[in-house]
C-alpha cells in the first residue's frame, strides 16, 4: 500500500506540468458561427479561447467571458465540420468580436469519435474504426439498433432476420468463434450490456430491441482488435459503441416524428400448385409410390401461404423533449411501436421512454450524466410450424371444416390419421398462442471530474445497470390434429430475467509534455461487473382443457406431463485497463493499450488473461513534403497488432458438475423409482479463446475531404477456440468434452469510398456517394486435442428432414461450417440429377451419399460484400438509396430437400405437398445431402430507397419521407431468401417482406 | 446548497468507492442450480442415484427424459440410446431385420456396408466407454478411502455401498461384452485410469474377454440374490448368465471355445430355481411384462418415469406402420420403420421343423405387407413384426401411449435354456435329455400345448446345431442376439447364407443379397477414435 501510495505521488509529480497562473485582467471575446456553405447560423459549436469555452446558440452566437489578455486564437469545432479558427487579440476590460465560418466535411478529422472509455479525435485515431451518424443510418421501419448501419460499414455484416423484431446477428470481420458467441460486445453509454448468452431473454427477438433506433446519436464500430483491445476478454469480435442523444444547448424543444407503414411479402416457398398437385398423386406412372393416394386428393385448391400471410401495418410515433439549463441538458423521450409480421400472427410492439440528463458542476470541472431508457417489448410468434405446414399441406384440401368431419372440433379441415401428417396451418395460427413480453432497462450515472488542481487529469466513475425480465407464453390446445396425434397440448410459461451491473473508473491526464514533444493521453482504471440470472420454467402436455389458455396451469391426463425446473446463472468479470497515446506533431501516433481480465468462467488457473495492443500511425498529409499537395488533404497510414479475447460462453464449463435427471429420465431401482445424478465430461482448465489480430490500413482524403475513405488489411488468428471434440475413449464422461481445441484464421481487406459527387447548394444537385467493399476469408486452421491428436472432421448444424442429418462440418483448412454434401451426378444426356448417385471423393459414380463421397462444399459466409449509398439532395428535395451485394454466399434450401421428393404424397398418414424442385429432380426418396439443394446466393439488392422532402412550418423545420425497404433482389437463389440467417439454411425462414413507410418530422 | 462543499467529500467518496472495489479480484462464482463434484456426496441418496444411473445408461439418452441433456453427442439424441443402438446393431444387418429410414448412417446397418464413420456405429463405440466411464467414476467416488473421508456414510449405507459397487461392475463388465463382442479388441478403461488421462492403450479382445469373465466370477457373490427389491438389477443369475453368453461365444472371442462352461453358468441359472418359463410368450414383451417369471436381466422402460424416444419406445412404435393401426399397440403412433427380411418370415413358414401351431409370430402383421424387401423405403415391402407392445397381458394399455412401459428383456430363462441345448451340442457335456427336455419346454409354450400335448416337440434326432440358429431365431427374434448367433454359426459374413440386401448397396435396387467379406464379423472403431487415440490400431479389413 505504501508502495502504491509512492507510485501514485510520483506519477502525479511528473504530471505536475502546467504552471499556475498569476491573476490576470480578462477581457471578452464574442461572434457568430455559420456555415461556409448556407451561410445559416449554426448552434451547438464548440468555441474556445484557450482554456475557456463557449457553445454557440440557437442563432449562431457565442459568448466567452474572462478570458486573459493577450493574442490567442478563437477555435471552434463541431462535428460534421472541419475545425476553424481565427486570430484574435484581448485587451483587459473589452469586448473583441470574431466571426467564424464552418465547412461541412464529410468524413470529419476533428470529429470526437467516442472509443472504449473515453473519446478521441477522428483524425488522431489509430486503429479501423467507424462512426455512423444518424445522417447515414438506414431509415424506414427500424425495429433493432443494428439495421441503422447495415451495408454501411466495409467489414461489418448484419446477419437479416427478415420476422419484426428478430435476432439479427452482426459479424466483424468475420466469425472468430464457433461455440461462443461471434456477436460483438455492445457498449450502450458506456455501459457493456449483454446480448447472445447474456442478453438474449426472449427467443427469437433482438435483445437490443429495447433501445429506440430514434434515441441513438452514434454507433461507432471498433473493427480492429488494437482499437477494441481495451474492452480485452470481450474484445474480439469487435465492439460497437452506442452514444444516446443528448439535449441540446437551447431553449425547451419538443420534437414528434410519426410513420406508417405497409409490408407485403416477397417470396414464398416454391410448392406444387393443386393441379400440379394433383397430376402428382394421381397421374404420374413412371414412379413407384407405395401407396396409392388418389382416394384422399380433396377437390379444393388452396393456396397455404396465401392463407397464413397478409399486408402488415406498423406505425411509430417518437415525442422528444429536449432543452437547458444554466448548466444542465436534459432529453426526455417516448417511442412507441406496433409493427405487424408478414405472416399472421407474428408481431411485436414496443413502448420505450429515454431519459438523458447532463448536469456541468463545480465550475464546469464536474459533469454528471445520466443516461437511462426502458422499454416495454410484446411480441407475438405465429404458434405451432405454421411456415412448414403451409409448404406440406396438400393443396387440394379446404381450410374449413364446418361440419368436423374430420373429428377435431376445430372448425378446420385436417387429415384424420394416426401416423406422420401435415397439419392446416390456419387452424394452429388462430387456435395456438405465442407470445412473450420483455421488460428491459439500461442505464447509468457517470460522473467526469476534472482535478481542479490539475486541469489535465480527470477521473471518470460510472455505474450502470442493465435488467430484463423477459416472459414467453406458449399455448398449443389439444385438439390440433397434430396434438391430437402427439403431445395432446402443449403449455409452456417462462419468465426469465437478468440483473447486470457495472462499475467503471477510471484516470484520464491528457495534455502536452513539457519535457518532450508531443502530446499524451493517458488512462488507467477498473471495472467491476457481475450478472444474475434466473430461468424458470413450467412445460405441460397431455392437457385436460383448453380453456385456459395461457392463464392457468390446467391438470393434465398423463403421468410426467408437468414439468419444470430453474436455472441460475452468476458470473462476474474483474478487469484492470490502461492506455496511452501518444501524439508528436500530429504526424507521428502511437497507442498503447493493455487489459487484465479476470472471469468466473474460468478455473483458478486461468482466470486472469492479459490483452495488450500497440497501434501506430503516420500522418503523411502532415509531413512537409505533403503539406502543400493541396489535393491530398488527409493521408495516414496505420499499422496495429493486438491481442484479444472472447468468454461469451456459458457459465460454470470449468466446474465438473452432476446433472440430476428431471422426472422422466429416472429409473426403478429395485421396483423402487430413484432420479440419477450423472457426472459432466469437464476440462478444469478451460480458459477464454484468443485471437491475435494484425491490421494495416491507410486512411486518405483528398480535394479537402471531398474524397475520402479507408484501405484496410487484416489477418485475425484465433487460438484455443472453444467447442466440444472427442476425446479417446474412456477418458471422460461424454463422447464429447467441451474445451480449448481448436485454432482459425480470418483474414480480409476493406475499401471504403465517400465522395461528394456534386456539391450543390439550395436549388443545386448535390450527390453523396458512399461505397464500401469487404473481403473476408474464413479458415479453420487446426484442431487439436490436448494430446496432440488432430480431429479433422464434425458434422454441425442439424437440418430438417430425417433425424440427425447435419450439413454442415467443422474440418481443417475449410471456413467453419462448411456445407458437406455429396456431389449430386447428373446423367450427362438428360442433364438431370440421378437419383442416389453421387459423385465419389475418388471421382466414381457412388450409389449412396456416405463417407466416400461427402466432403465440404462452399460455406454460408459471402466472399465479398458490397455497400453502396447514395444521396442527392435538390432545393427541399431529398433521394437516396442504399444497395448491398453479396458474392459467394451459399444457401442450402431445406424447403426444397425436405419436401421435394414423390414419397411425400404416399408416405406418412397422408399425402403432404412438395417442392417444386420434385419437378427437376424426380426424386422419389430424399437427398437431403445431394450438393443440388446447395446454391450459390450471391445476390444485389436495394434495401433503400428514401424520398423526402423538408420545408418550415411556422419557423420551424418540418420533414416528409417516403421509404421503401427491400425494394428489389436479383439472384440466382431459388428459395425464399438468399441472406437465410448466419448458417445459410434456408429451413422455413420467415420471409423478407418489402415495406412502404411514409412519415413526418416536426419540430415545436 | 453550496455545491463547493460537497466536493470534498465528493472527492473522498469517489475514491474510496474506486479502491474499494479496485481490491475485488476475486473471480470465483460457485455454480447455484447445479450440483459439483465438490458436494454432490454431502446427500447419501447420490450413491443409490449414481448407481441408477449407471443403469439408466441402458435406458435414457440423457438426463431429461424423453431428451434433452444427453450424453454423447454428435448424433441425433432418439438414435443415441445404448438398447436402440445396440438393436440396430445386432438386428438390422441380419437375416431378420430392416429399416427403411434414410437417416444418416442407418441404411448401410441394412447391409453390412459400414464405414468406419457411420454414425451408428460410432454412436455404439462412444454409448459402451460412457457406460464404464460412469461405472468407473462411481467406483473410484465409493473407495473405502472416500467414504471414510466424507464422514456422513452409515454403517449401513457402507454395506449396501459394497453391494452396489459388485453392480456397477456387472454393468461395466456388461458394456465390455458388447464391446468385445462388436468391436474386437479395445482400451480396458478401469478405476484406476484418471479422468482427463492420456488416451488408453489398445488391450487384446482376448485380455479383455478374460478381463470381463475374472470380474464377473469376482463380483457374482457378492450380487444380490434374486427377490424383493431386486428387479432391474444385476442378480447373481444375471452375473451366471452373462458369462454363459461369454462362454457360448468363447471360440469367436478368443479362439478357444468353452462350452463346458457355458453349459454349467446356464445350469446355474436354470438351477437357481428363481425363474420360470412363462405361461405367455407374448406377455415377455407385453407393457406389464415386469411381472414375468422368466426375466433375469431387463432394461426398464417406464411410459412415465423412464422415457426415451430410443430403447422399447423405439421397438414398439418402429415395429408400427402400414395399414397398422397404433392403438392396438396401446402406443399413440406409428413410426414405420423396421419389419422382417423375408428370410425372418420364414423361420416359421418353411422350416422343415416348424409346424403350424407355432404361435411366436402370432403377432405378425400381414394385411398389405409384402413378403419380399423390393423398396427398402417401403415399410409395405416385409412382413410387420410388432413383437413389443405397450398393452398389458390383461388387454389394458400402458401407462403413457407415447412411452411405453415394456422392459427390454435382455436375459430371459428361455435363452438360458437353448445355451444349455447347443452348448450340450457342441460338447460342451451334460446329457441330451436334459437339452431336449428344455428344447420342447420353450415349445410346448410355444405351441400352447395343454399339459401331456406335444404337438411342437422335436424328437433327438432333431435337436442339431442348424435347428437351435433357427429355433433361437424363432423365440428370440428381434431380442438383439441374432448378429452373436449368425458369427457363432459362421454364417454372418461370406455367401453360404444370403439374405436380403445383405452385401447390397443401400440405394441399389437388387434386394437379393450378395456375399461379405468376413471382416465384417466386427465392427470398425471409429474414425474419430483413431485419430483422438493413437494408441488404437483398426480391425482388419477397415
Amino acid at each position: 500500500m505504501k508502495r502504491a501510495r509512492f507510485i501514485i505521488g510520483a506519477l502525479l509529480g511528473a504530471f505536475w506540468l502546467v504552471p499556475l497562473q498569476a491573476q490576470q485582467t480578462t477581457g471578452t471575446v464574442r461572434g457568430r458561427v455559420t456555415d461556409a456553405a448556407t451561410e445559416q447560423a449554426l448552434t451547438g459549436v464548440v468555441v474556445s479561447v484557450g482554456n475557456h469555452r463557449a457553445v454557440s446558440s440557437t442563432d449562431g452566437r457565442y459568448v466567452i467571458t474572462d478570458v486573459p489578455e493577450g493574442t490567442d486564437s478563437v477555435r471552434a469545432r463541431m462535428i460534421g465540420y472541419a475545425p476553424a479558427s481565427a486570430p484574435v487579440t484581448v485587451a483587459a476590460g473589452e469586448t473583441a468580436v470574431v466571426d467564424l465560418t464552418l465547412t461541412q466535411r464529410a468524413v470529419e478529422l476533428s470529429a470526437i469519435v467516442a472509443v472504449g472509455y473515453g473519446e478521441q479525435r477522428a483524425g488522431d485515431i489509430t486503429g479501423a474504426v467507424a462512426n455512423i451518424t444518424p445522417e447515414q443510418f438506414n431509415t424506414g421501419r427500424i425495429i433493432s439498433p443494428q439495421q441503422l448501419i447495415e451495408s454501411k460499414i466495409a467489414g461489418v455484416q448484419v446477419v437479416d432476420n427478415n420476422a419484426p423484431g428478430g435476432g439479427l446477428a452482426v459479424r466483424i470481420r468475420g466469425a472468430t468463434s464457433v461455440n461462443a458467441s461471434s456477436d460483438p460486445l455492445y457498449v450502450i453509454d458506456g455501459m457493456p450490456v449483454g446480448t447472445g448468452a447474456g442478453g438474449g431473454l426472449s427467443a427469437g427477438r433482438d435483445p437490443l430491441n429495447f433501445l429506440n433506433p430514434d434515441d441513438i446519436a452514434s454507433i461507432t464500430v471498433l473493427k480492429d482488435a488494437s482499437a477494441a483491445a481495451i474492452y480485452g476478454a470481450n474484445a474480439a469480435n469487435g465492439v460497437v459503441i452506442i452514444t444516446t442523444k443528448k439535449g441540446g444547448r437551447h431553449g425547451p424543444q419538443i420534437e414528434y416524428s410519426v410513420s406508417a407503414s405497409s409490408s407485403s411479402i416477397t417470396r414464398v416457398p416454391s410448392v406444387l400448385s393443386a393441379a400440379q398437385f394433383r397430376t402428382a398423386v394421381t397421374h404420374d406412372d413412371s414412379i413407384t409410390l407405395t401407396l396409392n393416394r388418389a382416394a384422399m386428393l380433396g377437390s379444393a385448391s388452396t393456396d397455404w401461404f396465401n392463407m397464413v400471410d397478409r399486408t402488415a401495418y406498423g406505425q411509430q410515433h417518437d415525442l422528444v423533449v429536449s432543452g437547458s439549463g444554466e448548466s444542465s441538458t436534459y432529453r426526455v423521450s417516448a417511442g412507441y411501436l406496433n409493427e405487424q409480421g408478414v405472416i399472421r400472427g407474428s408481431g411485436t410492439e414496443r413502448l420505450s421512454l429515454g431519459v438523458n440528463y447532463d448536469q456541468h458542476l463545480l465550475n464546469d470541472n464536474l459533469d454528471v450524466k445520466l443516461n437511462a431508457r426502458g422499454a416495454r417489448t410484446y411480441d407475438t410468434f405465429q404458434a405451432g410450424d405454421v411456415l412448414g405446414n403451409a409448404v406440406s399441406m396438400a393443396p387440394t384440401q379446404p381450410v374449413y371444416d364446418p361440419n368436423n368431419t374430420t373429428g377435431f372440433g376445430t372448425g378446420y379441415w385436417d387429415w384424420n390419421t394416426t401416423a406422420a401428417s401435415a397439419s392446416n396451418p390456419v387452424a394452429s395460427l388462430n387456435l395456438a398462442t405465442d407470445h412473450g413480453t420483455t421488460y428491459r432497462s439500461v442505464g447509468n450515472l457517470e460522473a467526469d471530474y476534472h482535478l481542479p488542481f490539475l486541469h489535465a487529469l480527470r477521473a471518470n466513475v460510472n455505474v450502470g445497470y442493465d435488467v430484463t425480465q423477459a416472459d414467453r407464453q406458449t399455448f398449443i390446445p389439444n385438439n390440433l390434429a397434430g396434438q391430437t396425434r402427439q403431445g395432446h397440448g402443449q403449455l409452456s410459461l417462462a419468465n426469465n430475467s437478468q440483473a447486470n451491473t457495472v462499475l467503471a473508473a477510471y484516470l484520464n491526464y491528457a495534455a502536452p509534455l513539457g519535457f518532450v514533444p508531443g502530446r499524451v493521453d493517458v488512462t488507467g482504471g477498473y471495472s467491476y461487473s457481475q450478472s444474475h440470472a434466473e430461468y424458470p420454467y413450467l412445460s405441460e402436455n397431455n392437457l385436460a382443457s383448453n380453456l385456459l389458455g395461457t392463464n392457468g396451469v390446467p391438470s393434465c391426463t398423463a403421468g410426467g406431463c408437468l414439468q419444470n425446473g430453474k436455472t441460475v446463472n452468476d458470473s462476474k468479470l474483474i478487469s484492470f485497463f490502461g492506455r496511452l497515446n501518444y501524439n508528436l506533431l500530429d504526424r507521428y501516433l502511437v497507442a498503447l493499450s493493455v487489459r487484465r481480465d479476470g472471469s468466473s468462467r474460468f478455473g483458478p488457473n486461468n482466470a486472469w488473461g492479459v490483452f495488450p495492443s500497440v497501434a501506430v500511425a503516420w500522418r503523411l498529409s502532415q509531413e512537409s513534403f505533403l503539406r502543400d499537395v493541396r489535393q491530398i488533404s488527409d493521408l495516414k497510414l496505420r499499422a496495429s497488432y493486438a491481442e484479444t479475447g472472447n468468454q461469451n460462453f456459458a457459465d460454470y464449463s470449468q466446474y465438473p458438475t452432476y446433472t440430476y435427471s428431471n422426472p422422466q429420465a429416472q429409473y426403478q431401482f429395485g421396483g423402487v423409482t430413484v432420479p440419477t445424478i450423472r457426472p459432466s465430461s469437464v476440462d478444469p482448465n478451460i480458459k477464454w479463446e484468443q485471437t491475435n489480430s494484425y491490421d494495416i490500413g491507410l486512411d486518405y482524403g483528398l480535394f479537402n475531404q471531398r474524397i475520402s475513405g479507408a484501405i484496410d488489411w487484416y489477418n485475425k488468428k484465433t487460438s484455443d477456440l472453444i467447442f466440444p471434440y472427442t476425446p479417446a475413449a474412456g477418458t471422460n464422461f461424454s463422447n464429447r468434452v467441451t474445451t480449448n481445441i481448436g485454432a482459425m484464421k480470418n483474414t480480409g481487406i476493406e475499401l471504403s469510398l465517400s465522395a461528394r459527387v456534386l456539391q450543390g447548394t439550395g436549388n443545386h444537385l448535390s450527390w453523396t456517394a458512399d461505397f464500401t467493399a469487404s473481403h473476408n476469408t474464413n479458415t479453420l486452421t487446426s484442431i487439436s486435442a490436448a494430446g496432440g491428436a488432430t480431429t479433422t472432421t464434425d458434422p454441425t448444424s442439424g437440418v430438417s428432414g430425417g433425424v440427425g442429418t447435419y450439413i454442415q462440418v467443422l474440418q481443417t483448412g475449410q471456413p467453419i461450417h462448411a456445407f458437406y454434401v455429396c456431389e449430386q451426378y447428373f446423367d450427362p444426356t438428360t442433364h438431370k440429377p440421378v437419383e442416389g448417385e453421387y459423385v465419389s471423393l475418388a471421382d466414381t459414380i457412388a450409389h449412396a451419399c456416405d463417407a466416400q463421397s461427402l466432403r465440404p462444399d462452399h460455406n454460408p459466409a459471402p466472399n465479398w460484400i458490397f455497400g453502396h449509398t447514395s444521396s442527392f439532395t435538390y432545393g427541399n428535395f431529398d433521394l437516396s438509396f442504399t444497395l448491398r451485394a453479396y458474392l459467394g454466399n451459399y444457401v442450402y434450401n431445406n424447403v426444397a430437400s425436405s419436401n421435394g421428393f414423390y414419397q411425400a404424397v404416399s408416405n406418412g398418414g397422408s399425402p403432404s405437398n412438395m417442392s417444386t424442385s420434385v419437378l427437376q429432380t424426380g426424386f422419389v426418396v430424399p437427398q437431403y445431402l445431394s450438393s443440388f439443394y446447395l446454391e450459390n446466393g450471391s445476390f444485389l439488392r436495394m434495401d433503400n430507397l428514401t424520398l423526402g422532402y423538408s420545408f418550415n412550418y411556422r419557423g420551424q423545420p418540418m420533414r416528409a419521407y417516403l421509404t421503401v425497404q427491400n425494394v428489389f433482389t436479383i439472384t440466382g437463389y431459388s428459395g425464399v431468401d438468399p441472406t437465410a440467417g448466419l448458417n445459410g439454411i434456408d429451413n422455413n425462414i420467415y420471409p423478407r417482406s418489402r415495406t412502404v413507410t411514409g412519415g413526418l418530422s416536426i419540430r415545436l | 446548497m453550496n455545491l463547493r462543499a460537497l466536493k470534498g467529500p465528493a472527492v473522498a467518496a469517489a475514491a474510496l468507492l474506486f479502491m474499494v472495489a479496485a481490491g475485488c479480484t476475486d473471480t470465483t462464482v460457485q455454480p447455484k442450480s447445479t450440483v459439483t463434484g465438490a458436494n454432490i456426496f454431502n446427500d447419501p441418496s447420490s450413491y443409490q442415484e449414481f448407481l441408477a444411473r449407471v443403469y439408466a445408461g441402458l435406458a435414457v439418452s440423457g438426463q431429461q427424459g424423453p431428451a434433452g441433456a444427453p450424453d454423447i453427442q454428435g448424433i441425433d439424441e432418439g438414435f443415441s440410446q445404448y438398447l436402440r443402438l445396440y438393436w440396430e446393431c445386432e438386428e438390422l444387418p441380419t437375416d431378420e431385420a430392416i429399416i427403411g429410414w434414410n437417416d444418416v448412417g442407418l441404411p448401410e446397418m441394412n447391409t453390412q456396408t459400414w464405414t468406419a464413420a457411420s454414425t451408428m456405429v460410432v454412436a455404439m463405440y462412444y454409448r459402451i466407454y460412457v457406460q464404464a466411464e460412469m461405472a468407473n467414476e462411481f467406483l473410484r467416488q465409493t473407495t473405502a478411502d472416500a467414504l471414510a473421508g466424507r464422514g456422513n456414510v452409515s454403517p449401513t449405507l457402507k454395506a449396501q455401498i459394497q453391494q452396489y459397487r459388485a453392480e456397477a461392475r456387472f454393468l461395466r463388465a456388461l458394456s465390455y461384452w458388447n464391446g468385445i463382442d462388436l468391436f474386437g479388441s479395445i482400451p480396458l478403461v478401469t478405476e484406476n485410469d484418471p479422468v482427463g488421462g492420456p488416451p488408453p492403450k489398445q488391450a487384446t479382445r482376448v485380455d479383455l474377454y478374460n478381463y470381463v469373465v475374472s470380474e464377473l466370477n469376482a463380483i457374482k457373490d457378492s450380487l444380490p440374490l434374486p427377490g424383493a427389491g431386486t428387479y432391474g438389477r444385476a442378480t447373481q443369475p444375471a452375473a451366471e448368465m452373462l458369462l454363459a453368453e461369454l462362454y457360448l461365444n468363447a471360440g469367436v472371442y478368443t479362439g478357444t471355445p468353452d462350452y463346458a462352461n457355458a453349459l454349467t453358468a446356464a445350469e446355474a441359472v436354470i438351477g437357481s430355481g428363481y425363474y420360470s418359463i412363462d405361461p405367455s410368450y407374448r406377455h415377455l414383451f407385453e407393457a406389464d411384462n415386469n411381472t414375468s417369471p422368466e426375466i433375469i436381466f431387463p432394461i426398464e422402460q417406464d411410459g412415465n418415469v423412464t422415457q426415451t424416444w430410443g430403447g422399447v419406445t423405439f421397438l414398439s412404435h418402429g415395429g408400427c406402420g402400414g395399414s397398422m393401426s397404433a392403438s392396438d399397440y396401446g402406443i399413440d403412433y406409428c413410426w414405420g420403420g423396421q419389419r422382417l427380411k423375408a428370410q425372418a418370415d420364414s423361420f416359421y413358414i418353411t422350416t422343415a421343423d416348424h409346424a403350424a401351431g407355432d404361435l411366436r409370430n402370432s403377432y405378425f402383421y400381414y394385411t398389405g405387407q409384402n413378403l419380399a424387401n423390393t423398396t427398402r423405403g417401403n415399410f409395405q415391402d416385409g412382413i410387420a413384426a410388432p413383437k413389443f407392445s405397450n398393452k398389458t397381458s390383461t388387454g389394458g394399455t400402458g401407462s403413457n401411449a407415447t412411452f411405453v412401459d415394456t422392459d427390454f428383456p435382455l436375459f430371459r430363462l428361455g435363452e438360458a435354456y437353448l445355451i444349455y441345448a447347443e452348448a450340450f451340442l457342441r460338447g460342451g457335456g451334460g446329457t441330451q435329455a436334459q437339452a431336449l427336455t428344455y428344447v420342447n419346454d420353450l415349445r410346448a409354450r410355444a405351441y400352447n400345448d395343454a399339459v401331456g400335448d406335444s404337438t411342437g416337440y422335436i424328437t433327438a434326432a432333431q435337436l442339431t446345431l442348424p435347428f437351435i440358429l433357427a429355433e433361437r431365431g424363432r423365440e428370440l427374434l428381434w431380442e438383439a442376439h441374432r448378429r452373436t448367433d449368425l458369427i457363432r454359426y459362421g454364417l454372418f459374413t461370406g455367401g453360404t447364407y444370403l439374405w436380403e440386401w445383405k452385401g447390397e448397396n443401400p440405394n441399389g435396387t437388387n434386394a437379393a443379397g450378395i456375399a461379405t467379406d468376413a471382416h465384417f464379423d466386427l465392427y470398425p472403431l471409429p474414425q474419430s477414435e483413431l485419430i483422438a487415440n493413437p494408441n488404437l490400431t483398426q480391425n482388419l479389413g477397415y
